[in-house]
């Protein structure tokens, strides 16, 4: 899941011109559980513009569950649903990931986007209140060599080979309340008695499978990831 | 040659020393604190921007240490080079006659004066040495061949301190196979568990420098502790410490440390000696170890 916090109010109003007509827009799933754009938060939001003197046309949120960047959604939403009131207004107020920001865009046909919503990661939703990060992205996993846990999301430094100096305790020299990534790791495998793992050398990442932007395409069993590395087919059947 | 390695290889005892390049452009009090040492030491460590806070290169520094006949260990750190920086910088340093270098990894960003600088830790320090002995041989990291290579003497560091140590003892045998032929180590301030460490570690083959820091007050001692990973200055030191008028701290600290000195000689081939400013205790010191 992407997660998502809310801009401050302040620089919201600020990004609004002088009697800017806005609609609001949220996303059911991930802002949803983030609780910076779900139904709730989209016609509080409404509520707070308008408060402030902000001519609001409406707002809508995807249904529960389902993601604002999804654009077919989107698209019906927008354009059939709530016609009349996006007709009306200059710009969106989108309050989701900067995914969701961009299926607005195409779903208005490049209607102009205001980002109520810092996109701050991709991460775990581990319960209601808390989501962290464990996943950052790369386009090349290697948990397998380490205990299922990433040291390039975890170890404040990215480090592949093991654990710097810095840690006291087994925690991380950037903050003494935040666990070592390496510690972590080695706890992990010594639990599982694949110690031996972590002499293994691990290679430097390719960084071209990072380099945005990215794109996966599919097409009946098969996937094509497609980054400057260049594309890469896999069929998920024999 | 690099007197370091050359030394090292005959198994002979080294002593190393420490400069920290100052913040601007003018090296005169960093070059006076490199001749202090010029007597006692077989080279002498050029941080690298050290704490993450910003500062004048290692390399040039460790290039006018070249010019006046000073053999330097140049530290370069993963936080601020991607591979082709890193790659580039090594054969600068090449040119300008520096022959040992210091693969580290380097403090967070966030430790120093530019905390929302880019960590860029594109190579970790385990990856550079690889990469720096691929150049030795003649190639860069992407396998081209250069058209002359350099033959730097490579080194890495090491914590003995920490607890657990065996995640260090593991990454320290990574970075033998990836090629580091020399290991400088974190402050020792308890030979006891330096014992430890040296007795894991001894079937590795690879020189070990222990690192010494002139310890000055308790008042320090106790923020090492807290602050400065794998320190742990016992307590029967900081009291020895704290128990010291304050006008014979100088006399305290020559005697502590070279009686680390003495306590850890047997068990490694070096001491690298980080003065922080004391740098004029530092004879004295090295005399008192029954190290000249």
């Amino acid at each position: 899941m992407h997660a998502t916090i809310q801009k401050p109010m302040n620089e919201i109003i600020d990004n609004l011109k002088a009697g800017e007509k806005v609609f609001v827009v949220g996303c059911g799933n991930c802002a949803a559980k983030c609780h910076s754009g779900g139904e709730p938060e989209t016609k509080e939001m409404a509520e707070r513009l308008r408060r402030r003197g902000v001519t609001v046309t409406g707002c809508a949120c995807t249904d529960n569950g389902v993601s604002l960047c999804k654009l077919a959604i989107v698209k019906k939403m927008l354009n059939e649903t709530y016609k009349a009131e996006t007709e009306q207004a200059d710009s969106f107020l989108i309050l989701a990931c900067g995914q969701g920001i961009h299926t607005v865009m195409d779903a208005t046909e490049g209607g102009a986007v205001h980002a109520g919503c810092d996109t701050i990661f991709g991460g775990e939703t581990v319960n209601d209140d808390y989501i962290t990060e464990y996943c950052s992205l790369c386009g090349e996993c290697i948990v397998e060599k380490t205990g299922g846990l990433c040291p390039v999301t975890l170890c404040a430094k990215g480090l592949l080979n093991g654990p710097c100096g810095g840690a006291i305790n087994g925690k991380c020299e950037v903050d003494r309340n935040r666990d070592c990534g390496w510690q972590l790791i080695y706890d992990r495998l010594r639990e599982l008695g694949r110690l031996d793992e972590m002499a293994e050398y691990i290679t430097p990442k390719n960084n071209s499978k990072w380099s945005r932007p990215r794109s996966l395409s599919m097409s009946g069993s098969k996937a094509t990831f497609k980054s400057l590395a260049g594309e890469h087919t896999v069929s998920n059947v024999d | 040659m690099s007197k370091l390695k050359e030394k090292l290889e005959k198994g002979q005892f080294v002593i190393t020393g420490e400069i920290g390049p100052p913040k601007g452009v003018n090296l005169e009090k960093c070059l006076n604190d490199a001749e202090t040492l010029r007597d006692y030491v077989t080279a002498i460590n050029v941080t690298d921007q050290q704490s993450a806070v910003l500062r004048i290169g290692s390399m040039a520094v460790a290039a006018r240490l070249v010019q006046r006949g000073l053999e330097p260990v140049y530290q370069l750190t993963c936080r601020d080079r991607n591979r082709l920086a890193l790659q580039s910088d090594l054969l600068s340093a090449w040119a300008l006659d520096i022959q040992n270098v210091l693969c580290i990894t380097g403090d967070h960003p966030t430790l120093g004066d530019h905390k929302e600088a880019k960590p860029v830790y594109d190579l970790d320090s385990v990856q550079l040495l690889h990469v720096a002995k691929g150049l030795n041989q003649g190639y860069d990291m992407a396998d081209h061949e250069l058209d002359s290579s350099p033959d730097f003497f490579l080194g890495a560091v090491v914590t003995p301190g920490l607890d657990p140590v065996e995640p260090q003892v593991i990454k320290m045998k990574k970075k033998i196979d990836a090629g580091c032929r020399f290991f400088q180590t974190q402050a020792v301030y308890s030979p006891e568990k330096f014992e430890d460490f040296a007795n894991k570690t001894r079937s590795f083959g690879v020189p070990v420098i222990a690192g010494v820091v002139i310890l000055k007050s308790a008042a320090m001692a106790k923020y090492m502790n807290e602050n400065v990973a794998g320190i742990s200055v016992p307590d029967s030191l900081i009291s020895e410490m704290a128990d010291t008028p304050k006008e014979d701290r100088k006399k305290k600290a020559v005697e502590v440390t070279a009686r680390i000195i003495r306590q850890v000689k047997p068990l490694c081939q070096g001491v690298h000696i980080m003065p922080l400013g004391w740098d004029e205790l530092v004879p004295q010191i090295i005399k008192e170890a029954e190290l000249s």
